[in-house]
C-alpha cells in the first residue's frame, strides 16, 4: 500500500517519460496514465496487440473486450479507486501479467473485483498483485484458463463481508497454480471441470479451497492453514488430493479437509496437523459401487484426526499415520465405522496410541488396534456430553472402562494389521509456523524469573541489622 | 492499667470463666491463680481479644474487644505453648515480630541481650532447649517495652535452674508503670513475684488477697503433688473426694490440700485405692 | 534496658493494614520456598509439563512445525489435575497448620487483625502459587524453545494467567477450610474431597444427569461453568481454539448465546469464587475462637 501512495506522488512525470517511451517503441507500446488513458490504449489496441504498461498508477475501471496482452514493467498501479471491478474482460485469449490490481469497489453484491471476466476461454492471470480488493478474481466461462503466481490480499473486513480470493465459475481446464491468497473469504470452484489446483498457499480465509460440481480435479501441493476450512469438496467426482498440507483450519465447524457426496477420490500424501478435525466425510462415497482410498496421509494434532458420517462406508484407510489427534477417529453418531477399511491387504495404519507389541519384528502389530473408548461411545449417544472432552473426568471414564471390560463398547474400528512404526511418507515442502524462537525463550525466561523474583522476595531480609542493634 | 468487668466466656456450652472483675493499676503485678482448667489462660486469651468474650475489658483505657490491634499493641505476651518458626533463627523470629508491631529493628540487640540468648542469635528456634525457648518467648514480649506484660505460666516447663533465672528476669521487669499479670497453678511462686492474688476457681473469682494471705484464705497451709498415670487421674480424684480431701487435677497428677501435721494421709488414701504414685512432691 | 513505661500516643489503626499483609505475605512465601511438599509440587508439575513438550516435537519431515495446539491442551489437562490439588492443600494445610504448631498465636498476639493474619496469608500463598505456575509454564516454554517446537508466546503466557487464577480460587476453597476446621489432618482430608468434586464428582454427576434426563444444554452449560476448574478449562479451550464449538451441542450453545463473552463469563467465575471464598474465609476466620 505504501508502495502505492508513493506510485501515485510521480504521475506527471512518469507520464511524460512514458510518453517519451512510447515514441521511440513503436505501435505496438502506449501509454496512458491520464484520467481515462489506459481505457484509451486499450480502445485503440488491435486484437492481439501486446500493451504494455510503465511504472505508474492507471485508473481502473477498464473494460478489454478484445484479445489482449496487457503487461507492466516495474509495476505499475491499476487502481480502482473504490469504485466498482478494476478489470472487466469479455474476450477470450487476454493475458494479464505484472501489474498491480488495487482498490476495487466493496460491494458484495455486485460483486466487486480485481478482475472480473465473462466469457474469456484462455485468460491468463499471470504474476500480478491483487491489492485491496474484495474479489481477487472472477472468472465466468473462462475455460482453459491459467491463473499462475499471483499474490492476492484482500480487504480488510469481517469475514463474512469479505469477497473471494479466486472464484472461478463453468470454467473447464482451468489451471491455478503457485498463487498465494491470504485474507480472502473463499477460493472457490463451482462447474469447473478438470482444473488444476496445484502448490497455492491460501492462509487467514474462511474456506481455502471449495469445489462444487466440479469433476476430475488434481488438486496437489497446497498449503491451506488456518482457514476455517482447509478445503472443502462437494458433488463432484473423480477427484486428487495429493500432498496438499492441511494445518490450523479451526474454525467453527471447520475441518481440514471436508467431503460431502463426493464419488471417486484419491487422497494420499497429505499432512492434516493441528485442525479442530483433520479429514471430516459426509456421504461420501455416495455410489454403493465405490471405494475410496485414503493412503498415506499423516494426521497429526488435530482434535478429532478423522471424523466420518454415520452412513459413510467404503472409504479405505491404508498405511496413514494417526499421531496424537485428541480423538483419532470418531463418527459423528452412533453405529460405528466398520463399514470402512482400515487396513487393506495386510498394510493398517500407524496409531500413536497403540499399545500392543510386534513379537515378530514384521512391523505389524500383533494384536489388532481397536478404538472402543467409553468416552467417546457416550459422546456417540449423547452428544451433549462432547462438552467434557479434554476433562480429568472423561479419561477417568476412559480409565474406567479399561479397567472393567463390562463397560468397555464395541470397538468403532478395528485396524488387523497396525503399523508399528510411522509409514515412510514422502516430505512435502512446509512453510515455517509464524512463531519467533526468540520470542518463546524470552517469555519463558520472563515467567522463570518472575517465579524466582517472587520467591526470593520471601526472604524477607530478616537478617540484616539484626544484633547490631544498639546495646546501652 | 487493666480494667475488667463482668468478663464471662463459655466455649460451646462450657462456661470457662463466669462473672469475673478485677481492676489492675500501673506498677502493680498480680498472679491469677487456680488449679488447671479456672480458666486463668482465658482470661489472657481474653485480655488480648484474641477470643470472643461478654463483658468489658480495657487495657490503658481503649476497650480490648473495639480496638484489639490498640491493645494489643500494649501487651507483650507469653504464651504457656510457645510457638515459634522453627526454621526462623532467634534474631529472625524477633525481626518477624518486630516488622509485625512496625517497630525499627534497633531494639532486637537489646532484648536479646536482656534475656540472656546472646550467643543463640543466630541459632534456628527449632534447636534450642525449652528454657532457651522461654526466655525467646520473654524477649518477644519485652521487644515493644509493653506497658503491660501477660506470662502464662512463666515457668511450668522449667527445670529449677530456669526456673530461679526466670523468677529473677521478671522480678527484674517490675517497674514504676508496668503491669505483670501472671498466671500460675503454683502457690509458693505466686509469693515471691507480685503484690496480689486472684484466686480463681472454675471460673470464678474465689479471692483476691497479697500473696501471704492466700494459703490462709485458703485454709490450706501446703499443696501436695502426686504423679499418677494419666489414666488414674480422675477415679483418683473421686477416691480422694469421698475420703473428704480437697482435691484437683493438675498436671500429670493431683493435687491435693493438706494440712502440715498430716501430709502422708493422703498419701495412704492412694495407696490403700492402689493408684499408683509414681512421684509426690510437697508444696507450700 | 529500660523499665520505665512512657504511656505511648497511640492513634488508632485501622483493622485493615497494609503493613502487616505485607510481613505476613513474605513470611508465607519464606515458609513454602522451605516447603518439600510445594517444591516436590512445583518440580512434579515442571517436569511434567516439559515431558509434554519434549514427546509432542513432531518429525519435522512429516509434518513440518504444526504441534503446539495439542501440547497446550496436554498442558491444560495437566494443570485442571495438579493445580487444583496443589492449590486446595496448601491453602488447607497452612492456616490449620499454624494453628497445630501454635504459630498461629504468635501471629495474632500481635497488633494485627485476624482480616490482614488471612489476607496475608492468601497473598502469600497466591504468590507461591504464582512462582509455581510460572515455573511449569516457564520449563514447558523453555523445552519447547530448546527443541525449536513450535510454541505461541502469547498463547503460553495466557494459560499461565489462567493456571493461576485457578489457583487463586482453589487457594480461596483451601483457606475457608483452614479457617473453619480444627485440625491440620481434618483440613487436608477436606481439601482432597474438595480436589476430587470439582476435578472429578462435579463433571460425573452431569454427566450422569446428562445420560439420565438429557439435561438441556443451557442447564448443562452453566452447571459446567460455575465449577472453578471447568471454567479454567473453557476459557482455555476459547484462547486455543477461539471458540467451544469443538464441544458439541452445549459448546454450539454457549457460542450462540455469549459469542466471545464466554472467556470473560469463565474469567469471571473463577474472580468470583476467589472473591467469595476468600470473602467467606475471613469472615469464618474472624469470628472464630481458633488460635
Amino acid at each position: 500500500m505504501t508502495g502505492l501512495r508513493r506510485a501515485k506522488t510521480i504521475p506527471v512525470l512518469t507520464a511524460l517519460v512514458a510518453g517519451l517511451l512510447a515514441l521511440s517503441a513503436g505501435p505496438a507500446t502506449a501509454v496512458g496514465s491520464e484520467p481515462g488513458g489506459l481505457q484509451t490504449l486499450i480502445d485503440v489496441a488491435e486484437p492481439g496487440d501486446v500493451v504494455k504498461l510503465e511504472p505508474g498508477t492507471y485508473d481502473g475501471g477498464i473494460t478489454i473486450d478484445k484479445p489482449l496482452t496487457l503487461v507492466g514493467q516495474g509495476w505499475p498501479v491499476i487502481d480502482g479507486h473504490g469504485e466498482g471491478s478494476v478489470i472487466t474482460v469479455v474476450a477470450p485469449d487476454v493475458t494479464i501479467r505484472g501489474v498491480v490490481i488495487a482498490n476495487s469497489g466493496n460491494r458484495l453484491d455486485q460483486e466487486n473485483a480485481g478482475i472480473t471476466s465473462d466469457l474469456s476461454p484462455r485468460i491468463r492471470i499471470i504474476e500480478n498483485r491483487f491489492q485491496n480488493v474484495l474479489f481477487g478474481m472472477f472468472l465466468r466461462h473462462a475455460h482453459d484458463a491459467e491463473i499462475r503466481d499471483n499474490e492476492i490480499g484482500g480487504m480488510d473486513l469481517f469475514i463474512a463481508r469479505r469477497g473471494d480470493g479466486i472464484r472461478i465459475w463453468q470454467s473447464s481446464g482451468a489451471v491455478v497454480e503457485g498463487n498465494h491468497v491470504a485474507n480472502g473469504r473463499d477460493s472457490v470452484f463451482w462447474f469447473a471441470d478438470g482444473i488444476t489446483v496445484r502448490n497455492n498457499h491460501v492462509e487467514d480465509g474462511r474456506y481455502g479451497l471449495h469445489f462444487m460440481y466440479s469433476d476430475g480435479a488434481v488438486v496437489e501441493g497446497n498449503v491451506l492453514e488456518r482457514n476455517s476450512v482447509g478445503a472443502f469438496l462437494m458433488y463432484s467426482t473423480d477427484l486428487t488430493m495429493a500432498d496438499n498440507v492441511f494445518r490450523s483450519n479451526r474454525g467453527p465447524s471447520g475441518y481440514g479437509l471436508g467431503l460431502k457426496d463426493v464419488d471417486g477420490l484419491a487422497v494420499s500424501g497429505n499432512r492434516f496437523v493441528e485442525n479442530r478435525v483433520g479429514l471430516y466425510a459426509d456421504n461420501s462415497p455416495s455410489r454403493v459401487d465405490l471405494y475410496h482410498h485414503l493412503e498415506s496421509n499423516v494426521f497429526a494434532f488435530n482434535n478429532i484426526g478423522v471424523l466420518l458420517g454415520s452412513t459413510v462406508a467404503r472409504n479405505i484407510f491404508t498405511g496413514n499415520a494417526f499421531i496424537d489427534n485428541g480423538v483419532q477417529v470418531a463418527s459423528d453418531s452412533t453405529g460405528g465405522l466398520l463399514d470402512n477399511e482400515w487396513s487393506y491387504r495386510g498394510v493398517g495404519n500407524h496409531w500413536s496410541d497403540f499399545a500392543g507389541f510386534d513379537a515378530d519384528s514384521d512391523g505389524i502389530g500383533d494384536i489388532a488396534y481397536e478404538i472402543d473408548n467409553l468416552f467417546t461411545d457416550l459422546v456417540e449417544r449423547y452428544p451433549e456430553i462432547a462438552f467434557f472432552t479434554g476433562t480429568p473426568a472423561a479419561q477417568a471414564v476412559d480409565m474406567a472402562s479399561q479397567t472393567f471390560p463390562s463397560l468397555r463398547p464395541e470397538p468403532i474400528l478395528t485396524d488387523d494389521s497396525p503399523l508399528i512404526r510411522i509409514p515412510a511418507i514422502p516430505p512435502v515442502p512446509m512453510p515455517a509456523e509464524a512463531t519467533s524462537r526468540v520470542l518463546v525463550l524470552l517469555a519463558s525466561l520472563g515467567l522463570l524469573l518472575a517465579a524466582l523474583v517472587v520467591m526470593a522476595g520471601g526472604r524477607f531480609r530478616l537478617s540484616e541489622q539484626l544484633v547490631t542493634g544498639g546495646t546501652p | 492499667m487493666i480494667r475488667v468487668e463482668h468478663l464471662s466466656k463459655a466455649y460451646r456450652r462450657k462456661v470457662v470463666v463466669d462473672d469475673l472483675s478485677f481492676s489492675v493499676e500501673g506498677g502493680e503485678a498480680v498472679a491469677l491463680w487456680g488449679p488447671n482448667g479456672a480458666g486463668k489462660t482465658t482470661v489472657i486469651r481474653c485480655l488480648l481479644g484474641l477470643v470472643g468474650y461478654e463483658g468489658l475489658i480495657e487495657v490503658g483505657g481503649v476497650d480490648a474487644r473495639t480496638h484489639s490491634k490498640v491493645t494489643r499493641g500494649l501487651i507483650g505476651y507469653v504464651p504457656q505453648e510457645l510457638g515459634f518458626y522453627g526454621d526462623l533463627t532467634v534474631a529472625e523470629t524477633l525481626a518477624l515480630s518486630s516488622d509485625l508491631r512496625g517497630l525499627p529493628r534497633t531494639r532486637i540487640g537489646e532484648v536479646i541481650e536482656a534475656v540472656s540468648l546472646e550467643a543463640e542469635a543466630g541459632k534456628r528456634v527449632s534447636e534450642l532447649s525449652g528454657g532457651m525457648r522461654q526466655r525467646l518467648g520473654m524477649a518477644v514480649a519485652l521487644l515493644p517495652d509493653p506497658p503491660v506484660l501477660l506470662l502464662d505460666e512463666p515457668t511450668s516447663s522449667l527445670d529449677v535452674t530456669a526456673r530461679r533465672r526466670m523468677v529473677s528476669l521478671l522480678d527484674s521487669l517490675r517497674g514504676p508503670e508496668r503491669v505483670l499479670v501472671i498466671t500460675s497453678h503454683r502457690v509458693e511462686e505466686v509469693g515471691m513475684l507480685v503484690d496480689r492474688v486472684l484466686a480463681l476457681e472454675a471460673g470464678h473469682l474465689v479471692h483476691e488477697c497479697p500473696p501471704g494471705e492466700l494459703a490462709g484464705r485458703l485454709n490450706l497451709e501446703s499443696w501436695l503433688h502426686v504423679v499418677l498415670p494419666s489414666e488414674q487421674t480422675v477415679t483418683a480424684l473421686a477416691h480422694l473426694a469421698a475420703a473428704g480431701f480437697d482435691a484437683h487435677e493438675n498436671g500429670h497428677g493431683v493435687l491435693v490440700g493438706v494440712s502440715p501435721e498430716d501430709k502422708v494421709s493422703a498419701l495412704g488414701c492412694l495407696r490403700e485405692g492402689d493408684f499408683q504414685i509414681m512421684d509426690f512432691e510437697v508444696w507450700r | 534496658m529500660t523499665a520505665t513505661v512512657t504511656t505511648p500516643g497511640f492513634s488508632t489503626p485501622r483493622v485493615f493494614e497494609l503493613r502487616p499483609v505485607t510481613v505476613i505475605a513474605r513470611k508465607v512465601v519464606r515458609e513454602a520456598s522451605r516447603d518439600r511438599w510445594f517444591w516436590l509440587y512445583c518440580a512434579g508439575f515442571a517436569v511434567l509439563a516439559g515431558a509434554i513438550t519434549m514427546t509432542a516435537v513432531p518429525d519435522q519431515n512429516l509434518i513440518g512445525s504444526g504441534g503446539f495446539g495439542r501440547t497446550a491442551a496436554s498442558l491444560v489437562a495437566l494443570v485442571q489435575l495438579v493445580v487444583p490439588l496443589m492449590a486446595l492443600t496448601l491453602g488447607a494445610r497452612y492456616l490449620a497448620g499454624e494453628r497445630d504448631s501454635g504459630t498461629l498465636v504468635f501471629l495474632l498476639c500481635h497488633p494485627v487483625s485476624r482480616t490482614e493474619v488471612l489476607v496475608g496469608t492468601y497473598v502469600g500463598l497466591a504468590a507461591s502459587m504464582f512462582a509455581a505456575v510460572s515455573t511449569g509454564f516457564g520449563a514447558a516454554g523453555l523445552f519447547s524453545a530448546l527443541r525449536s517446537a513450535p510454541t505461541d508466546p502469547v498463547l503460553l503466557i495466557r494459560l499461565a494467567a489462567l493456571s493461576w487464577l485457578l489457583s487463586l480460587a482453589m487457594l480461596g476453597l483451601g483457606l475457608l477450610i483452614s479457617s473453619t476446621v480444627k485440625s491440620a489432618s481434618t483440613a487436608l482430608g477436606m481439601a482432597l474431597f474438595v480436589w476430587l468434586a470439582v476435578v472429578f464428582l462435579g463433571d460425573l454427576g452431569v454427566m450422569g444427569t446428562v445420560v439420565a434426563t438429557r439435561l438441556p444444554v443451557g442447564a448443562l452449560f452453566a452447571t459446567v461453568i460455575i465449577n472453578p476448574v471447568e471454567a479454567f478449562r473453557l476459557a482455555s479451550v476459547v484462547a486455543l481454539d477461539g471458540s467451544l464449538d469443538a464441544l458439541g451441542p452445549a459448546g454450539t450453545y454457549a457460542v450462540d448465546r455469549f459469542g466471545d463473552g464466554i472467556a470473560t463469563i469463565a474469567v469471571g467465575v473463577m474472580v468470583a469464587w476467589t472473591v467469595i471464598s476468600g470473602a467467606v474465609a475471613v469472615l469464618a476466620f474472624r469470628s472464630g475462637d481458633q488460635t
